[in-house]
């Protein structure tokens, strides 16, 4: 597999099983590639036209080559179908379910064989096939209208389930950041991560990759590809399915220890993977490396204008590894004839209640070359702090090429100046902890 | 070396304690000096065992010793060591037992390997003993394992700092240890053994002792 820009960037696009009805997912599907830059053909031997678009009884009857086509008709009907794409079609999208999943693996296997015998390459089943904002490519099964897209931005998402896809929408909305390309690969008969990870490990618009993954087909070439990938952005690996032990009647103490999930993450970071424990920690992770590089280094300013904020930052601090090391002593003393004798000259930098925006900007200043990232903490109900305050770390932030995370409270009001320092890419967390993460997830290299 | 080995034992569905660590010693690893004696053999001890003795029951079919009551520790003259002999013969489809000069204590260690069915031959090493797979305090690794591989996967254990002196004991000879994960990691990725376990292997200030083993082949076909 050299390339899978017929499945990103296709010319031509078949969908068989389209539907004029919007409560079909055959309809839902139509009206979502409506926007597609390129050609459509919809196949549905009823119909003459749908939505306004000329339709086809069959695929032979298409007018040209299909680049990708995406089929949503029961499982059983799909070996003769994807047999019929025989010379008609460069790659197939299986979105139908149906198969292993619920027993059938006996057809899941026929289409296995088709696919070979044909030279059609096949996304899924069980699918919900691609997105690319930059070809306006949606064939998911998500009403736009329903559910909105993130923008068009510098992450990558290969997720094994269309439902986490669903779900890392909202999360990419919340967090202010975009989507370069998507991918959801079900069932993985043909095409599958390691294709997929290859594909994104050469895309230009593609800075952090995003992967969900239930299970791995060859466990060696997962490795080999993931780690292929890791080397030219940045990817995350959410796995699921961690409770699976290992054989409770294997012979030795090691068959018995040795769960799936055990010797899975054991093996990513063998080959220096980036795993994420969950959900929330994927979140919080590829908020922050869309905005910014990852860097390196473990030790972190904490400055705050909140004691309690500032030692909640350590302690997290603290569990994930980092470190918040004493303020250089020469340092300490400049700062302390600068600023009044009630604030906390040490690491959490506490400006206290009585801070004013500029102090900020001063003790980062000062410290700018001291750390190798900067959790900045500044409780937004304080009379000194402003919107300003976000231009001036921003200011600060073209000057440094470390990282910074921001903590404010969220939802009393603030939403103005956290989206000020979003715009600047700065990312904001609603915990001190949170924040800490991100910063773990940005001093984590790649 | 490991393809001879199999072939000396084939039609085996497990090996035999003495087999393993005979495999083991050929391959340049250090295990306890001692004596394999099939049951109803009369015992003969080689000049050079020194008391106090171990005694253990060797079967392929027990799985794990001390369930059985199958070990039998400081023995010190002939007539405990009969005794202690004619006891493990009893013990139920025992085929005989192995007799071992008593190892020092060390930190123990377990090495094991599997072919995982994602993976394929893959080494696992964590802090040892009877109650690991309650401590579940162990690593994996894709075999065959370097030398660099093998230094990793000891310090991926929340325990390895046992391993590098606390409390005044001396650090452990970490080489002696890679050493021994290499060869498992070579053992297991022959892809012709379904599963290998060396527990405890004792790790001294200098050098390492393999205390226990165990090692099935794959079924064949």
């Amino acid at each position: 597999m050299s390339s899978l820009d017929f499945l990103f960037r296709p010319k031509t696009v078949a969908l068989i099983g389209a539907s004029h009805d919007e409560r079909k997912l055959g309809g839902v599907i139509l009206k979502n590639l409506l926007k597609f830059k390129g050609r459509l053909y919809p196949v549905n031997p009823k119909y003459d036209s749908l939505m306004g678009i000329k339709s086809y009884p069959s695929v032979d009857e298409v007018p040209e080559f299909i680049d990708l086509s995406l089929i949503m008709r029961p499982a059983e009907e799909i070996p003769a179908l994807l047999k019929s794409h025989k010379g008609k079609a460069r790659c197939a999208v299986v979105m139908s379910s149906g198969f292993s999943e619920t027993g059938r693996g006996d057809i899941q296997d026929e289409i296995k064989k088709i696919g070979i015998e044909t030279g059609v390459r096949i996304l899924g089943p069980n699918c919900m096939g691609v997105y690319n904002p930059g070809e306006r490519l949606d064939t998911l099964l998500l009403p736009a209208e329903k559910i909105g897209r993130p923008k068009k931005g510098n992450v990558g998402v290969v997720t094994q389930s269309g439902a986490i896809l669903h779900c890392f929408f909202g999360i990419m909305k919340a967090s202010n950041i975009g989507i370069s390309k998507a991918a959801t690969y079900g069932n993985a008969v043909d095409i599958d991560e390691c294709d997929l990870y290859e594909y994104f490990s050469r895309d230009r618009r593609t800075d952090v990759v995003i992967s969900y993954i239930e299970s791995v087909g060859d466990g060696r070439r997962f490795l080999e590809a993931a780690k292929g990938l890791s080397g030219e952005k940045t990817l995350l690996i959410l796995k699921a399915g961690k409770g699976s032990s290992g054989e409770a009647a294997a012979y030795s103490h090691t068959g018995r220890l040795a769960g799936r999930y055990e010797v899975f993450t054991s093996l990513l970071k063998q080959f220096g993977i980036k795993e994420v424990r969950d959900f929330d920690e994927m979140a919080d992770a590829v908020k922050a490396l869309s905005y910014q590089r990852p860097s390196k280094g473990n030790r972190v300013l904490i400055i705050t204008n909140g004691g309690g904020s500032g030692v909640l930052a350590a302690d997290e601090c603290m569990r994930q590894g980092l470190e918040a090391p004493p303020l250089p002593p020469e340092k300490t003393a400049r700062l302390k004839e600068t600023f009044p004798p009630f604030y906390a000259i040490h690491n959490p930098l506490d400006l206290t209640a009585q801070v004013e925006d500029g102090d900020y900007l001063t003790a980062l200043s000062e410290l700018k070359d001291d750390f190798d990232g900067f959790v900045v903490i500044a409780l937004a109900g304080v009379p000194g702090i402003t919107e300003g305050l976000s231009a001036m770390i921003a200011d600060f932030k073209k000057k440094t090429d470390r990282p910074i995370v921001f903590h404010t409270t969220c939802g009393c009001g603030e939403g103005k100046l956290i989206s000020a320092f979003e715009r600047s890419g700065i990312p904001v967390y609603p915990s001190p902890e949170r924040a800490v993460r991100a910063m773990k997830a940005l001093l984590g290299e790649r | 070396m490991i393809t001879e080995f199999l072939e000396r034992h084939k039609g085996k569905t497990s090996f035999l304690e003495h087999e393993v660590k005979g495999l083991l010693k050929d391959m340049g690893l250090s295990v306890p000096n001692g004596v394999f004696t099939a049951k109803g053999e009369t015992l003969r001890l080689p000049a050079g065992l020194s008391y106090p003795l171990v005694a253990k029951v060797s079967s392929s079919k027990i799985a794990s010793k001390s369930d059985v009551r199958g070990v039998r520790l400081g023995i010190r003259n002939e007539n405990e060591l009969e005794t202690a002999v004619r006891e493990l013969f009893e013990i139920e489809d025992a085929e005989g037992a192995l007799i071992e000069e008593t190892a020092p204590a060390g930190v123990e260690v377990i090495i094991g390997g599997i072919i995982d069915r994602q993976f394929g031959p893959v080494v696992m090493f964590g802090l040892g003993g009877v109650f690991v797979e309650l401590s579940k305090d162990v690593a994996f690794a894709l075999a065959p394992l370097t030398r660099e591989d093998s230094h990793w996967i000891v310090r991926q254990v929340k325990s390895y700092r046992l391993l590098e002196g606390v409390r005044g004991r001396p650090p452990s000879d970490l080489n002696a240890l890679s050493d021994i994960i290499v060869a498992v990691g070579e053992i297991i990725s022959t892809g012709l053994i379904r599963e290998i376990d060396l527990n405890p292997v004792a790790v001294y200030p200098r050098g390492a002792l393999i205390l226990d083993a165990k090692a099935s082949p794959l079924p064949p076909g």
